[in-house]
């Protein structure tokens, strides 16, 4: 098979783009309203998300014909809270300040919806190389909006802009003080769940719009 | 359809996979999490203790500003230094071997951190209360590990919450307000510890223990209650380290 034909370009760019996990199917959403206070924290939040999805996409193409159908919901589930217990634990020895702000949401990539619908709808039914592109489309389409939503909240919650580095995050910009000394005042509303609905709400209507979808009424 | 005998038999197969692939993660990394989870408790002392935040921010600064400037020993509740091996005391069960670790600078004590923990919601909380060398006023309080809701308990560890501990406004006669730290002890010197007020202090006038009373976090009142309990509980311990602290300057 050819990995880069149009077939496997439209695995990859459909659920970034017109078939996104969280924008159309609406899936994940806990964790797109939880690490998205701070654009750090997404973005590694992304990097493990992509690491869990196509790694257990991969590994379940691969045994697919040997798994029993009537104990493969519980062997994706082993397989996926495995691969999200060794993320967890080299983020707390590789970047301890970054897993103890992430807490619980890395663990919960367990039940995070998109991994197992991926399994269940493709990767039990595809071979390895198309279930990993599906894998990196979907968790870069999820990673794709938990950054831009955590990047206005950050931005007009907290007034800054915060790159992962090995410790506490490296503020990449922030607002000047002459701003706010000038009048301007963050959102503080964006810093709390209420705020990531809104700017989230907003991100679907737009992407929508882009993506050319209407919803049956 | 499979038989099922070949289905337990696949089971078992990951079963044993999975597991071999996380042991060996976990063994390959543990070190360096057991170092992460000392700098933590390191970083959270000093940071209770007011240090800048400039030295705190790699594992090795951590450790060399702790060695220079923090004196960690033991106590018993009489008051008189104990041997020990801080690292591995127990701050919730060991009653009588307390940890204690005083900031010094120039031989004169600075802070004074001491462990707290108890139960919240969920979880123990773990942290470190620091006190000026009055013992009477707080220099700062970090909480470092729970297992809260987070949102909800969890934010006791955040610096909204903790900064109640050392802003307490005060009412000038001329009145403008001066921020002054929240106190342990009452007027006659007794340890009287600080409450976590569920709905926020009263700071009218008529509310003479405001001094002694932190705003509690909504929707998480049993967290703030715990801290309450275990705040007073932990201080008393220490009660008569405490008072020779303030009467002679040291231990």
């Amino acid at each position: 098979m050819e990995l880069f034909n149009s077939e496997s370009k439209k695995i990859v760019s459909d659920p970034i783009n017109v078939n996104n996990p969280i924008s159309l199917q609406v899936l994940g959403i806990c964790s797109a309203l939880a690490v998205t206070i701070r654009l750090d924290q997404a973005i590694i939040m992304t990097l493990a998300v992509v690491f869990v999805l196509c790694s257990s996409n991969v590994i379940l193409s691969l045994i697919r014909n040997y798994i029993p159908s009537r104990v493969r919901i519980v062997i994706m589930l082993s397989v996926i809270a495995s691969l999200v217990s060794v993320v967890d634990e080299l983020l707390k020895a590789y970047l301890y300040d970054m897993s103890k702000q992430l807490s619980v949401f890395v663990g919960l990539i367990i039940t995070n919806c998109i991994i197992m619908g991926r399994a269940e709808a493709f990767a039990l039914k595809h071979g390895p190389s198309k279930a990993f592109l599906d894998g990196l489309g979907n968790s870069m389409g999820y990673g794709l909006i938990i950054i831009i939503v955590s990047f206005f909240r950050e931005l007009f919650g907290a007034g800054t802009i915060t790159l992962p580095d090995g410790g506490a995050g490296y503020v990449l910009w922030s607002i000047p003080e002459s701003w706010y000394a000038a009048g301007y005042e963050n959102i503080g509303l964006l810093v709390l769940s209420p705020g990531a609905f809104i700017i989230l709400g907003l991100v679907i209507w737009i992407q929508r719009e882009f993506a050319g979808v209407e919803e049956d009424a | 359809m499979h038989s099922n005998n070949y289905t337990l038999f696949f089971v078992f197969i990951v079963t044993v996979v999975l597991g071999t692939m996380l042991s060996f993660t976990k063994d390959s990394v543990k070190d360096l999490q057991d170092q992460n989870l000392k700098a933590d408790v390191q970083k959270t002392i000093l940071r209770s203790l007011n240090f800048d935040e400039s030295l705190l921010l790699t594992n090795e600064s951590i450790e060399e500003t702790f060695k220079i400037s923090i004196d960690a020993k033991c106590v018993n509740v009489e008051g008189e230094i104990v041997d020990c091996n801080i690292e591995e005391v127990d701050i919730e069960k060991n009653e009588n071997i307390l940890p204690i670790y005083i900031r010094m600078d120039n031989d004169e004590v600075q802070g004074i951190a001491l462990p707290i923990a108890g139960k919240g919601l969920w979880s123990t909380i773990f942290g470190y209360i620091a006190l000026n060398p009055d013992t009477d006023s707080v220099l700062g309080i970090q909480f470092y590990k729970h297992g809260e809701t987070p949102g909800l308990g969890g934010e006791v560890e955040k610096k909204w919450f903790t900064d109640n501990f050392v802003n307490h406004p005060l009412k000038l006669p001329n009145g403008e307000i001066q921020y002054i730290p929240k106190k342990i002890r009452d007027k006659s010197g007794k340890i009287v510890s600080i409450k976590v007020v569920k709905g926020g202090v009263d700071y009218s006038e008529s509310n003479t223990s405001s001094i002694h009373q932190v705003d509690g976090i909504s929707g998480a009142t049993v967290t703030a209650d715990g801290v309450t309990d275990f705040l007073l509980e932990d201080l008393l311990r220490y009660e008569k380290t405490l008072d020779k602290i303030r009467d002679y300057g040291t231990i």
